[in-house]
């Protein structure tokens, strides 16, 4: 009975997300152990391995969120949010310092890092409260003030840690659901001024030394080599010199001469164009086109709103730490720090897409097996 | 549950518009790297290229030095730098206090050291101690794990085995200095570059181009923090990029004595002076030495203040070769040279005698001989064997200057020899002309007799009288001096070999040079001859003494005992000989400064060179002359 039920359960299973993210994965890990081989410190050189075992502990959360049925997760969905909130708030005030920044509690002999579920936290708040009030129709600045506030109090909190990336990351995915839930485009405008004046007034009173130093760096990255351009310049000099089809597998010398800080975790996809080239780029991307428009597929091909807004959001998380990723290392966006998804190393990121597949596979197969 | 009828179809609209945001997105994200690595990626590689390349400059080894027997006169050998990489040092305090004290510098001075270096490009090591000795080096290579940072770095050292033994003729080296390098180029029309090492005195500086060989260099792999990692090889991104070996510099064969040098050296222990050995026949050079000394390896590599000091203090000069770079008063050694005049003028022959009766007037002035008394009759031998200077008087006063001075002149005396040694200086033999051009007066006939026994105005450098004595020696040959035999390369074969230059063939009279040598010969070997009491056995030399004065003496002190005057104002001694008369083979000239007595002081110095020279050289003619001395003696002893 059992097992007929499993294998009735399995033909029916959504595999995709699985399949293509794993296939986006694969590619990441070959990058990693490319970019870390050649480094001198044993404990650089064996991330990969460290990786692989992170990506499968990811998979698996992700393989048992995707039972979850979406009614439940409903059901669950401001529960979840506010104890995330209040995750924040404990970081605030009893979080472990690393790196410049309060950003992990410890939780017996787990790190966790609550801005990283904030990211889902905020979706599944957001999925909820647009279904809860009528809110189908469209959006102004009026309606908008209190979902934004779901958005900004995280976004804020996380920005005092001080998390610049994660925070603007969490307000990009605000814009996005509220965007799809219908957002005026006159609202849009207006916001947009808005954004403008309060991001210039942040700069000038809101942002620590090492953030306005970056965002100063990437207006003009010549100013000095090895300072505080440094990064953007070498990042640019490792895609330029790959051309069209790269040096090669193994063969990035930014990356194996330590000229590029960080290759192993922001800078993956620098190392990747320069042993690639255009062309390695076309694929991945590629590979990245086919995940996000599976994702939008799927949330025009649901019948719930709930599902459909917390697969935006979803979709959002990815969408948003990729541009802004490879805007970065381009030099097109300024560097603030934001993993390539699956392409970077890193456990918290993984974990938080891995979580993201299981959702979008629960809501996929809610259509057919529940 | 539904409120709507599937209000998620309102939704559709959106969902193209986010999917048209997404393609536009990375529309833009491809537009930048089209830019990037199509665009631009040709400049991008160049530059990703220069990122980890760095050029390490391989210095070229200098030539190796040989003596003519192939003994070893310069070489090169390891060495090392006590060195600080400021970016590996982990407890500074601690590590400068351990270094401090096995390197015997105050850790003030390490700190000034490393601070005046701090701005160079991180990771290069920072020389705290050039050239430490072989148990500093073992130490701190023993202690270098325990305080990382500090390390030892070898470079090619520059030795000269014999230290201060011939060190004005090898000379020395040490870096370039810039205003060096314009004039460097416009001499030899070679780049020298900021930081090279170059010959700065005697043969070092003189073969500079051929001993420095060739610097090469080789491309290295360096990290972002300018560590080396690995020398670039055969990898296709590096194609076209090449590393140039460096070339070792040609070797010399010189054509000196090692041995010889080095009994020179001893017999002027204790001395001022110098000595050089010249082979009649070639003009080779087979020793010179100038006493004070000074040590060559000292100057390798940043000479330390105390030994520089040291050097410029003393009032002897260390650093000048008193062979060629000091002139004296040639003293009686000179009145060869007047005879030489006076026999080939026919003012004098073997027959023509004098009465010396210890003075002479001339003029209203009286001159004096060196031997109170006087010696009596005094033909042209026992002028030479005695030293007589009445007799040379006698001869000035028929002689003319100019005349004395051509014969002067036609052995080399009074002008540079042309040997290939920088800073030579001439010496000099005066004449009217340059009498009258030099002080705008007249000639005065009573300087001539000054001049004839080698005093007043005459100056030659101890050079100059070796050659001339080696002129006289082969027949009247007179050869440039020099000291290279031959370069070669580092596969043995000969690139270059120096022949023997004949600058002049004076064709003098045989009998007057039988005349010269006979003199010469009783100078030495005869009872009463100036410097019997130093002729040694089995040399069969020939020679003549001579007083060089430091001051001009009242005529009523110059029988004052020379040894009882202050020492500065001492007579210089000098002795020049040839060896064996029967049929010379080497010319030897000594100075001894303030020595009083061309006898006492120099004539030692000569026998034991010549002794050296007899027994390498002429072991079976110096057992034939040995026996003929014993036969020669017993007959006396029959007498």
């Amino acid at each position: 009975m059992i097992t007929a039920n499993f294998w009735a359960v399995i033909k029916k299973y959504d595999f995709s997300f699985f399949i293509i993210t794993s296939a986006i994965f694969v590619v990441g890990i070959l990058n990693l152990y490319s970019a870390t081989h050649g480094s001198n410190s044993g404990v650089v050189s064996n991330l990969y391995q460290t990786q692989i075992f992170l990506f499968g502990f990811s998979l698996f959360i992700g393989f048992l969120i995707s039972f979850l049925r979406p009614s439940t997760l409903a059901r669950f969905s401001w529960p979840i949010y506010w104890v995330n909130i209040g995750l924040l708030l404990l970081v605030l005030f009893l979080g472990i310092q690393g790196m410049g920044a309060k950003r992990w509690i410890l939780l017996g002999p787990f790190r966790l890092q609550p801005s990283e579920i904030m990211k889902i936290s905020l979706i599944l708040g957001l999925a909820r409260f647009f279904t809860s009030k009528r809110y189908y129709s469209e959006l102004n600045l009026k309606t908008l003030i209190i979902p934004s506030l779901f958005a900004f109090i995280p976004a804020l909190l996380v920005i005092m840690q001080p998390d610049l990336g994660t925070g603007l990351v969490l307000l990009l995915i605000f814009f996005m659901v509220a965007f799809y839930v219908g957002l005026k485009w006159k609202t849009i405008m207006i916001l947009g001024i808005i954004g403008l004046i309060s991001g210039l007034g942040m700069y000038q009173f809101g942002l620590k030394g090492y953030q306005k130093k970056r965002i100063t760096a990437f207006l003009n990255p010549g100013m000095e080599p090895k300072g505080l351009g440094y990064n953007a310049i070498q990042s640019k000099i490792a895609i330029g010199s790959g051309k069209f089809f790269g040096k090669g597998f193994k063969n990035s010398t930014q990356a194996s001469l330590n000229y590029l800080p960080e290759n192993h975790t922001d800078f993956v996809f620098s190392i990747f164009n320069e042993e690639h080239g255009f062309f390695g780029s076309l694929f991945l991307i590629g590979l990245y086109l086919v995940l996000f428009f599976r994702f939008l597929w799927l949330a025009q091909s649901v019948t719930d709103v709930y599902d459909s807004i917390v697969v935006i959001g979803v979709m959002s998380i990815f969408f948003w730490h990729t541009i802004v990723n490879m805007g970065m290392v381009t030099g097109l966006l300024p560097i603030v720090g934001l993993p390539l998804p699956l392409m970077s190393y890193g456990g918290s990121s993984l974990l938080t897409f891995g979580i993201c597949v299981g959702l979008a596979t629960s809501i996929s197969n809610a259509k057919t097996l529940f | 549950m539904l409120q709507q009828e599937n209000p998620v179809k309102d939704y559709k609209s959106r969902v193209t518009i986010i999917g048209n945001i997404v393609v536009f997105s990375f529309a833009i994200i491809l537009a930048r790297l089209w830019f990037l690595q199509i665009h631009n990626g040709e400049q991008f590689l160049k530059y990703s290229l220069e990122n980890i390349l760095r050029k390490e400059n391989l210095r070229a080894p200098r030539g190796l030095v040989l003596d003519r027997n192939n003994k070893i006169l310069i070489h090169n050998v390891p060495r090392f730098d006590a060195i600080i990489i400021p970016q590996y040092l982990r407890n500074k305090n601690t590590s400068l206090k351990k270094l401090a004290k096995i390197i015997d510098l105050p850790v003030s001075r390490i700190e000034k050291i490393l601070k005046k270096n701090s701005i160079q490009a991180r990771y290069m090591p920072v020389v705290i101690k050039k050239n430490i000795s072989m148990k500093e080096v073992a130490i701190i290579e023993t202690e270098n794990f325990k305080i990382p940072g500090i390390s030892v770095r070898q470079f090619i050292g520059r030795e000269y085995p014999e230290k201060e033994v011939g060190a004005h003729l090898l000379g020395y080296i040490s870096e370039i200095n810039r205003k060096q390098i314009p004039k460097l180029r416009k001499k030899y029309n070679y780049v020298y570059r900021p930081g090279d090492h170059i010959g700065q005195a005697g043969i070092e500086e003189v073969l500079d181009l051929h001993l420095r060989g060739e610097n090469g260099h080789q491309i290295v792999e360096v990290d972002a923090l300018g560590r080396a990692r690995r020398h670039v090889g055969a990898d296709k991104l590096f194609k076209g990029i090449i590393n140039r070996p460096f070339k070792r510099g040609s070797n010399l064969r010189l054509t000196i004595d090692k041995d010889l040098q080095m009994v020179a050296y001893k017999s002027l222990e204790g001395k001022v002076g110098s000595a050089v050995v010249v082979d009649v026949e070639t003009g080779e050079i087979l020793a010179m030495v100038s006493r004070p000394s000074f040590d060559p390896s000292q100057f390798g590599r940043g000479i330390s203040h105390e030994y520089w000091n040291s050097l410029i203090t003393n009032e002897n000069n260390p650093l000048l070769d008193r062979n060629i770079q000091e002139h004296y008063s040639p003293g009686s050694t000179f009145k060869t040279v007047t005879a030489l005049a006076g026999l080939e003028e026919g003012l004098i022959d073997e027959k023509t005698e004098v009465k010396c009766k210890g003075h002479i007037k001339f003029g209203n002035r009286r001159f004096h001989c060196w031997k109170r008394g006087g010696h009596g009759k005094v033909n042209i031998y026992k002028a030479i064997k005695e030293s007589c200077d009445i007799y040379f008087y006698k001869l000035a006063q028929i002689l003319d200057i100019d005349v004395l001075a051509k014969y002067a002149n036609m052995l080399g005396l009074g002008m540079k020899t042309g040997i290939s040694l920088p800073r030579e200086i001439p010496g000099l033999m005066p004449t009217k002309k340059w009498k009258k051009e030099y002080t705008g007066e007249k000639w005065q006939r009573g300087e001539t007799l000054s001049v004839v026994i080698g005093q007043s105005f005459a100056l030659t450098t101890p050079i100059q009288l070796a050659m001339s004595y080696a002129a006289l020696a082969n027949g009247g040959k007179v050869y440039r001096p020099h000291y290279l035999k031959e370069i070669f390369n580092n596969d043995g074969e000969v690139v270059e070999k120096n022949s023997p230059e004949l600058i002049r063939s004076l064709k003098f009279k045989p009998k007057t040079l039988k005349i010269l040598k006979k003199g010469l010969f009783k100078a030495v070997n005869e009872k009463k001859g100036t410097a019997y009491w130093f002729r040694g056995r089995g040399l069969n030399m020939a020679g003549k003494t001579g007083t060089s004065q430091v001051i001009r003496i009242a005529s009523d002190k110059i029988y004052n005992k020379c040894e009882k005057m202050e020492y500065k104002f001492r007579h210089h001694g000098i002795f020049v000989s040839f060896a064996p008369v029967k049929n010379p083979k080497i010319a030897v000239s000594v100075v001894v400064e303030h020595g009083c007595h061309g006898s006492t002081a120099a004539a030692p110095v000569a026998r034991n060179i010549i002794d050296q020279y007899m027994r390498t050289y002429q072991p079976e003619t110096r057992s034939e002359i040995l026996a003929e001395e014993k036969k020669m003696a017993q007959r006396v002893s029959k007498q």
